[in-house]
Order: structure tokens, then C-alpha cells, then sequence
């Protein structure tokens, strides 16, 4: 009988997803996913979670719960690294234990170390799932073509050339955030939505090729070590210094411990290069007068900004 | 006939009509508390404006404050404006050389940075309310006294004390630990004011290049004590603009006017509508796992507006809003 294999949408998902797709179907398992984060999840999800956690992480028990009684298993990769000398946020590397300690009920976790900061983490990370899954064979061809799935993906994200979203009419927009904030429309109140109908070009950190954002995400004295920070810095670095953008909204999780530093990194480049930029703390609340409010403030500040910038003789 | 240029804020605690003439010059202001029944204060002040304005021409109306889809929908509208943009442009029709506005209300206090004109940066405080008017009203029923009285006995101390203004709940159990130690209730106020100034710097002007002249408004503008508090700590002397507690309604007017020169005619309902009865119902909907709160509001039988669903399925049916 098919297995069904239950990945909550949320987290990692926004990044990983085309791959486990891929990976859990050609293994035969059914792959059942939560829908998108909705007011039951988060209150599901509050309920459940530690309270210190982020919003986010709870977001995350609630999709958990959602799947528990519908599935066989459920993916919770505990993804501790994926370059090398790099770690995740630590929230990631010990998900899979803050579900199982929390909620109870739950089917099988399958939650393999995915460590590529050791030259054998994916030769692990396969035998690993195999144990898992009581696999008796090899699967590791399937994760080849799976991984090949993933390259495909993020080769569609690169597909637009950023130079040429340019246009001198329309502001540029960085919207800059980890992708669980950016891409949830429940968690930031739609606020693409929201931009969709203004007159912009938006830009997000998934724009720029992982070699450009690891080239300018290195020129600190000291290196950063989060993957997910270098892609924030770095893409934000690149944007800025070539220059093609008109501003930055970053969108930060209330209590965030990486943004934390990573907001305080891109606010100073801001600072240097004279780009306006403007951080948008998520929470629980739904009331969204003041979210609008410094939404439109800042739309107001750029367009006002660039007007004043194109009526200054370059000849200064 | 006269020609006048409505502006209204709807803010969390105070709802401001303004009304300039053809010069930009304000003709009419009306400082109302919101007390959290946002329909009847503009009812209220429009029935007033109808009063001493009844025969004259309303040529357009701009609306702002959180409250400005509600009043939009209300009165009929025709700019539906942020706060931050009708403050900085009331600031600069009264003094265009202000390099910084620092703007405290109810609920929300801000910093706006201008050069030559135009806002280059602007920040607001996050989710607490430790820094703004609501932190002042509340310590004033807490001391017990007036909170138009609390800017003199500030003034009068020679000897604050300090005062934890993090968060008001903990700045509240401070404050009581050191009137059980006996201080004068003068010291303590002035402590209070030095503590949300404190706060408003660390916290809303964190990182911000604070440069005269500045400009001090919003309710809490009203406030002696801060005002000095803040002097004391920036170094500078603060313009508190004679319009200071209407300046949102201002700027919204102005902006009002603008557009209808663009647009050509107004949306405006006119001075009757108070006569109107407006109802607001809230429908819980049922119809997915999101259980949005959605609010009606009724003129009389008509529906004007629906709003507050994330799929649509209410607000279509609605005239559309735009924020």
C-alpha cells in the first residue's frame, strides 16, 4: 500500500520543496502537503509551540498538527548545514526535536541530519534516510535526479535578468527577507498583494545568482556563517553597489535572532550608499492599519525621492 | 461663496478637523477624542464645521490617521493619505527649512527626516507604546492628576528622579516604588518626561541623524515638560508649530486640494451627512479556516463598504478601497 509522506509548507519548504517533490515521489510515496498557513494553523501552532519561539517556528507546529492524523509520515529534515565552515539558524537545526517534544500523537518523524559542511553529508544524509524509511535498497540515484529537479528550479528563478527589470519610470523594490516570510501571504498580511498595483519593479534576493551573492556577502572581516544570511547580505550587497535598486523592505519576524545582525549589516550599507530603506517586524497581529501606513509612507518617501533625484543637474 | 479645502485625521485617540481657505491658511481646527467611536467623532466635528461653514464651499476633503478608510468611506474623500506624508507636507507649507519632525500621538510616534524638501528617512515606533501620548495619559491617571497640568509640574522640578521608560508597565511599578519613598510628585513627572524621551531616542530615533531646525508636534507637542526634556537632551531648541495638534488634517487638506485640481471636482458627500445614521456590523465569516473579521457599514439601508476579507468575497461585492 502507498505511504503518505506529510511536508508542512512552511520553513524550509519555500526553498526546498521542488526537490523532496521530486525525492519522496520517486520513492512511491504519496506527498500530502499542508495548505497555506491559515488562522486555524497559526492559532493550531501557537497553542502547540514553546512561546519564546518565532513566528515562523510556531507557524511551523501549526502546519504539523494540520498533517499529524492525515499522514504515515511526516519531513522534517533537520538541515544543520549545507556549505561548507556554514551553519543554519539553530531554530532549523532542532525543529524535529521542539515538534516531538511539543506536540503530542504524532506519526513517524522522519528527520535525517543533512550536514554538507562534512565532504560525506550527503552520503549520510542518503544512508540515513534509508534507515528511516526501511528502504532496502539504494536510493541514491533517485536523489541525483531529485537534486537535478532543485537545479532546475532555482535556474527558472534566475531566468529574468535583473538588468533589464531596470526601467527608469518605475522605482526599484528589494523585497529582503527569509523566504518563509517573504513568500507566506499569511504571515506578512499579502503584502506583495498589496505592491502588486503600485508602480514598481520588485526585486527579491532569489534574483541573483548564488555566486554573486557569495562573492559580495565575503568582504567582512570576519566571515558570516549562516547560509541563509550570506544569501540576504549578499544579494543586498549586490543589488546596492550595482546600483539597481531604489530602496529595501526588509521583512523580519518579530524576535528574529539572525536578523537580528543581518538588519543592522544592510541598514548600514543603506546608510553608505544613501538607499532608503525600511524594516517591517511581523508578529501575530492581523490589524493591518499600521502596516499599511508604513508601507505607503515608504513608497511615498522613494517616489518622492527619485523625483527629487532626476531634477538635479548631473553635473553637480 | 467662500472656497475651503477639508482635511480630516482620524487618529487612535484624537480625531482632527482641519479647514484651510484658497492661501493654505487653516480657517477652522477641531481637536476631538477618538474614545474609540471613530464614526460619531467625525460626525461630531462635521456637524460643528456645518455650524460656522454651513454656507460656504467645501472644494475637497483629504482624509489620514488609521482611522482614514473608515473617514473616507464616511465623508466621501478625495486623497486617502498616510500619516507621515500629510505631517512632513503641513510641516513644510509652515516652515519649509525643518530638517527634522519628531511627532508624538496617541498610539504612534515618529521621526521624519527631511533635506531640501523631501523626506529622506522616517521611522516609527515598533509594537510598544512605551513613547507616546497613551504612556503619559495613563501615568497621569495613575499620579492622579490632569494630563494638561503635567507639563507645569515637570517644569517646576529641580530634582527628577529616573524613571524606567523601557515599557510602561515597568515604568509604572518604578514610579510607584519611588513615590512609596516619599518623592515629590513634580520630580517624579519630570522623570516620566525625561524617561519617554529616553525611550522615543533610543528607540524611534535609533541611528537617525537628528538635525535642527526641528519641529515638535502631535497631541503630546502640547507637553511642556517633554518639549524641555527633549531640549535638554538634543541641545536645540524645538519649533512647536501653532497648528501642532492638527498638522496630520493639515497636510491631508493640502494634499486634498492638490488632487482635486487634477481630478476637477470632489467626492465630498457635503456638511449634511452628519444628519446621516451610519451603522457598523461585524460578520464573522465562516467561509474557509482564515475566519476573517469582516465590518459593514450601513448608511442608513445602504451598504458602503465591506471590508476586512483576505479572499475578496466580501469587499467586491463593496466599493473598492484603495489605502
Amino acid at each position: 500500500m502507498t505511504k503518505t509522506i506529510g511536508i508542512p509548507r512552511a520553513m524550509y519548504f519555500y526553498e526546498f520543496y521542488p526537490v523532496w517533490e521530486a525525492y519522496f515521489k520517486s520513492l512511491g510515496f504519496e506527498i500530502l502537503l499542508s495548505p497555506k498557513t491559515n488562522k486555524d494553523i497559526l492559532n493550531a501552532g501557537i497553542l502547540a509551540c514553546v512561546d519564546e519561539a518565532c513566528l515562523p517556528v510556531k507557524i511551523f507546529h501549526g502546519h504539523v498538527v494540520f498533517l499529524k492524523d492525515k499522514v504515515d509520515y511526516i519531513f522534517i529534515p533537520r538541515i544543520i548545514g549545507l556549505h561548507k565552515r556554514e551553519y543554519n539558524c539553530p531554530k532549523h537545526l532542532g525543529l524535529s526535536d521542539m515538534i516531538k517534544s511539543s506536540i503530542d500523537g504524532l506519526p513517524e518523524i522522519i528527520d535525517p541530519i543533512i550536514n554538507l559542511r562534512n565532504k560525506n553529508g550527503v552520503k549520510i544524509a542518503v544512508k540515513d534516510m534509508k534507515n528511516e524509511l526501511k528502504l532496502n535498497y539504494s536510493q541514491k540515484e533517485l536523489y541525483k535526479n531529485a537534486i537535478r529537479e532543485q537545479e532546475k528550479y532555482k535556474k527558472n528563478l534566475l531566468k529574468t535578468d535583473i538588468s533589464l527589470k531596470k526601467d527608469e519610470k518605475s522605482s526599484n523594490l528589494l523585497i529582503l527577507g527569509h523566504p518563509y516570510n517573504v513568500y507566506d501571504e499569511f504571515i506578512n498580511m499579502n503584502i506583495l498583494e498589496k505592491l502588486k498595483d503600485e508602480d514598481l519593479n520588485l526585486f527579491f534576493a532569489e534574483d541573483i545568482p548564488e555566486k554573486d551573492y557569495r562573492e559580495y556577502s565575503s568582504q567582512f572581516i570576519k566571515r558570516i556563517f549562516w547560509t541563509q544570511g550570506r544569501k540576504l547580505i549578499g544579494s543586498s550587497y549586490y543589488l546596492i553597489d550595482n546600483e539597481l535598486i531604489d530602496g529595501i523592505m526588509y521583512l523580519s519576524a518579530f524576535g528574529c535572532g539572525l536578523d537580528s545582525m543581518l538588519v543592522y549589516l544592510v541598514e548600514k550599507k543603506c546608510i553608505e550608499k544613501n538607499i532608503p530603506m525600511i524594516v517591517l517586524t511581523l508578529d501575530e497581529q492581523t490589524g493591518e492599519a499600521g502596516f499599511v501606513t508604513r508601507i505607503d509612507a515608504f513608497l511615498d518617501m522613494m517616489e518622492w525621492r527619485k523625483k527629487d533625484e532626476n531634477n538635479l543637474s548631473t553635473f553637480r | 461663496m467662500d472656497s475651503y479645502y477639508l482635511g480630516i485625521d482620524v487618529g487612535s485617540v484624537s480625531t482632527n478637523i482641519a479647514l484651510i481657505d484658497g492661501r493654505d491658511l487653516l480657517v477652522y481646527k477641531k481637536y476631538l477624542r477618538t474614545q474609540g467611536k471613530p464614526i460619531d467623532m467625525i460626525k461630531d466635528g462635521i456637524k460643528e464645521l456645518s455650524e460656522s461653514f454651513g454656507h460656504s464651499k467645501i472644494k475637497s476633503v483629504g482624509v489620514t490617521g488609521s482611522g482614514r478608510q473608515l473617514a473616507s468611506i464616511i465623508v466621501g474623500s478625495d486623497v486617502i493619505k498616510n500619516e507621515i506624508t500629510c505631517h512632513a507636507i503641513a510641516t513644510l507649507n509652515y516652515n519649509p527649512d525643518i530638517r527634522t519632525i519628531i511627532e508624538i500621538g496617541g498610539q504612534d510616534s515618529k521621526i521624519i527626516l527631511m533635506r531640501d524638501g523631501i523626506i529622506v528617512d522616517f521611522a516609527m515606533n515598533t509594537v510598544c507604546a512605551a513613547g507616546t501620548g497613551s504612556f503619559l495619559d495613563r501615568q497621569a491617571l495613575r499620579l492622579g492628576i490632569d494630563i494638561s497640568e503635567f507639563g507645569n509640574k515637570a517644569l517646576k522640578s529641580v530634582n527628577p528622579v529616573r524613571i524606567a521608560g523601557r515599557c510602561a508597565v515597568f515604568a509604572e511599578s518604578d514610579m510607584i516604588h519611588k513615590q512609596q519613598l516619599g518623592h515629590s510628585q513634580n520630580d517624579i513627572i519630570k522623570g516620566l518626561c525625561q524617561a519617554l524621551v529616553r525611550n522615543y531616542l533610543s528607540n524611534v530615533g535609533k541611528g537617525k541623524d537628528i538635525q535642527g531646525p526641528i519641529a515638535f508636534q502631535g497631541g503630546v507637542a502640547a507637553n511642556v515638560g517633554i518639549r524641555e526634556a527633549f531640549e535638554l537632551e538634543l541641545g536645540e531648541e524645538l519649533i512647536v508649530p501653532p497648528n501642532y495638534d492638527v498638522m496630520g488634517a493639515i497636510g491631508a487638506a493640502l494634499l486634498g486640494k492638490e488632487n482635486v485640481k487634477v481630478k476637477g471636482s470632489t467626492s465630498f458627500k457635503g456638511l449634511d451627512l452628519y444628519k446621516n445614521d451610519y451603522v457598523v456590523n461585524g460578520i464573522d465569516c465562516n467561509g474557509c479556516s482564515n475566519h476573517c473579521e469582516i465590518l459593514e457599514i450601513k448608511e442608513e439601508d445602504i451598504v458602503l463598504a465591506r471590508f476586512g476579507d483576505k479572499c475578496g468575497k466580501w469587499s467586491s461585492n463593496s466599493l473598492r478601497l484603495n489605502s
